[in-house]
């Protein structure tokens, strides 16, 4: 009598089944058990400072440095995640703290615009002179803070007080934004940063995102994204590459520097719709001569609102604003127009201005791409005994990878990549949840990722 | 177009080339004598107002190193650094600047040393 073949394994088979990996998890999880390498110093500078940039109060109002720059929306806010904030996030200190509920903040246009009040001309007059501005991220400084003419920090490039470093700036932004009264007194209302503090303040920031510029043009796969670089880097034509070298923050020869683009001159910003008092922003310096940083365009898609007052929401919008005359009639507008051999500016048409967008949106996403998979193989050289670590790399890889995946079908582009990265994202998450699996996860969110990134450009690195 | 484009890249570096990098002098205010990262005793003097003179717009100050006269003029900020009475910083003006108050002197040019880009004076009293 011949037995039938069975169709499907033994039951204790399938018990079985997870066995291989459970002892690949578990002898990943004994290898990385081994000691530890000591912390390099820049490391340990490095953690320090970011444990004083999410923790750190410095004795004031309960705002830490992370309360506008959030780690989980790329080191800025926007309306939409201010929305999701309790009443009590110390971001709203002056709907809560008497002595603050005059000319430190306007709840009304930082809830709905995300602006933050500044006081850059001085602190005399409270009432009529402040600036209304966006939290700038903080990603790829490195790349963007240093300028032939020195330091650039902040959106006018002059942030910082005293050497006007980036080593500096926490110090203002203490005084600033953390203190506990207008008064602003050392020592009573908040305390002064101190030397070794700053140190690893400057060590935190200058670690995050983008150590380098890009090497464009890239072999892009898309055909519009591909044509929106082509557009980006004519200096008859779309003019970004003069000011956005390689889609950073430095000019064509090189240095990061301030522009006057007539972002102020824009007709019914969203700020001054509202009736509040927005006072004119004059830029760089006391008066200021109306010139603002250039800000490097490779983090731009994925954060939003854009320019220095949040006047524009999208990429789109804020590619199109160079077509404008607010930017025509700039003195960088006019500039440009002069060296033209028609005598124009900037001037795209629709399909244009959505093509570089793409193009934005895709070098963005290959951004979120690289610091998902860097983030993963830091998760994967961890041991058992740093899980909640690891929980946090996984957090941070699957934000960037929901940025990835928002940044490309937003503008309706790579739909297949935009799969893998979803099936990247949950990999990432389960890889959060999980002990023994989470090596296995690890690996199979990196194959998702490259093949994501295979998809987006054809030289994947 | 290559010798264009390369013109262009020079204008555009004389375009914006008249922006010079300094520190922001409002939150300046604030910061006692003695503390601003990356300035103090570096790029400033910390000593005692030996003298001062209102029509000349000078001020003599006596520091570590000696005396050294400094000109005041119309870009000068001063601010009184009222700290130690647990005040609020306020900008002062030159009459502040009295024999016997300490300061900090921040110079426009750190080489030359010979005019003030900032004063700090302190009230303690």
């Amino acid at each position: 009598m011949s037995r039938e073949p069975r169709l499907t394994p033994r039951p204790r088979l399938r018990i079985l089944r997870p066995v291989p990996a459970l002892l690949a998890g578990l002898l990943a999880a004994c290898i990385s058990q081994m000691p530890d390498k000591p912390l390099d110093p820049q490391a340990a500078l490095v953690a320090k400072g970011r444990e004083l940039f999410f923790n750190e109060t410095f004795g004031g109002n309960g705002r830490t440095c992370a309360t506008c720059h959030r780690e989980e929306r790329n080191f800025t806010i926007d309306p939409a995640f201010i929305a999701t904030l309790p009443k009590t996030d110390p971001l709203f200190v002056a709907e809560f703290i008497p002595a603050l509920s005059r000319n430190f903040e306007n709840p009304r246009l930082m809830r709905a615009f995300g602006l933050i009040l500044e006081n850059l001309d001085g602190f005399d007059d409270l009432e009529t002179r402040f600036t209304m501005r966006g939290v700038p991220h903080v990603l790829a400084l490195r790349t963007s803070v240093a300028s032939l003419q020195g330091p650039r920090t902040g959106w006018s490039g002059d942030g910082a007080p005293a050497d006007g470093s980036l080593r500096a700036f926490a110090t203002g932004a203490v005084i600033q934004h953390f203190t506990r009264t207008l008064d602003r007194i050392a020592g009573v209302d908040f305390r002064l940063p101190t030397d070794a503090e700053l140190d690893a303040l400057e060590a935190f920031q200058l670690s995050l995102g983008r150590q380098q510029d890009l090497t464009l043009p890239l072999a892009l796969k898309g055909t519009v994204p591909k044509r929106g670089q082509g557009i980006f880097l004519d200096d008859r034509l779309g003019k970004c590459n003069v000011c956005h070298r390689n889609a950073g923050a430095n000019r064509a020869d090189g240095d990061n520097a301030n522009f006057n683009t007539g972002v102020e001159d824009l007709p019914d910003q969203p700020a001054r719709l509202t009736g509040e008092r927005v006072p004119r922003d004059d830029g760089f310096g006391r008066p200021g001569d109306g010139t603002f940083n250039t800000p490097p365009l490779v983090e731009s898609a994925d954060t939003g609102p854009f320019f220095h007052n949040n006047a524009i929401e999208t990429i789109e919008g804020a590619v199109g604003f160079y077509n404008g005359q607010a930017f025509n009639n700039s003195p960088s507008g006019r500039f440009l127009a002069s060296i033209d051999p028609n005598r124009v500016g900037i001037r795209l048409d629709g399909t244009q201005v959505v093509a570089v967008a793409a193009f934005l949106r895709v070098i963005n996403a290959l951004e979120n791409v690289r610091q998902s998979i860097e983030l993963l193989r830091e998760t994967d050289a961890l041991g058992l005994s740093n899980h909640a670590e690891a929980k946090r790399l996984l957090r941070r890889a699957a934000s960037e990878t929901r940025d990835s995946i928002n940044v490309l079908a937003g503008g309706g582009l790579h739909p297949e990549a935009v799969a893998e990265l979803e099936r990247a994202r949950h990999l990432t998450e389960r890889a959060a949840g999980s002990f023994f699996f989470r090596h296995k996860r690890i690996r199979e969110a990196i194959a998702a990722q490259e093949k994501a990134r295979a998809e987006l450009v054809a030289d994947s690195k | 177009m290559q010798i264009r484009l390369s013109v262009s890249a020079i204008l555009v570096a004389m375009l914006c080339a008249t922006s010079h990098a300094h520190g922001q002098k409002a939150t300046e205010q604030f910061i006692p004598i003695g503390q601003s990262p990356g300035v103090s005793q570096k790029l400033t003097s910390i000593g005692e107002v030996a003298a001062a003179d209102a029509r000349a717009r000078t001020v003599t100050i006596t520091d570590p190193a000696g005396r050294r006269t400094v000109r005041v003029t119309d870009r000068t900020r001063i601010w009184l650094d009222r700290t130690k009475l647990k005040q609020s910083n306020r900008s002062g003006g030159f009459a502040d600047l009295q024999k016997g108050r300490r300061v900090e002197v921040k110079f426009e040019d750190p080489a030359r040393r010979d005019v003030a880009e900032w004063v700090k004076v302190e009230i303690d009293r």
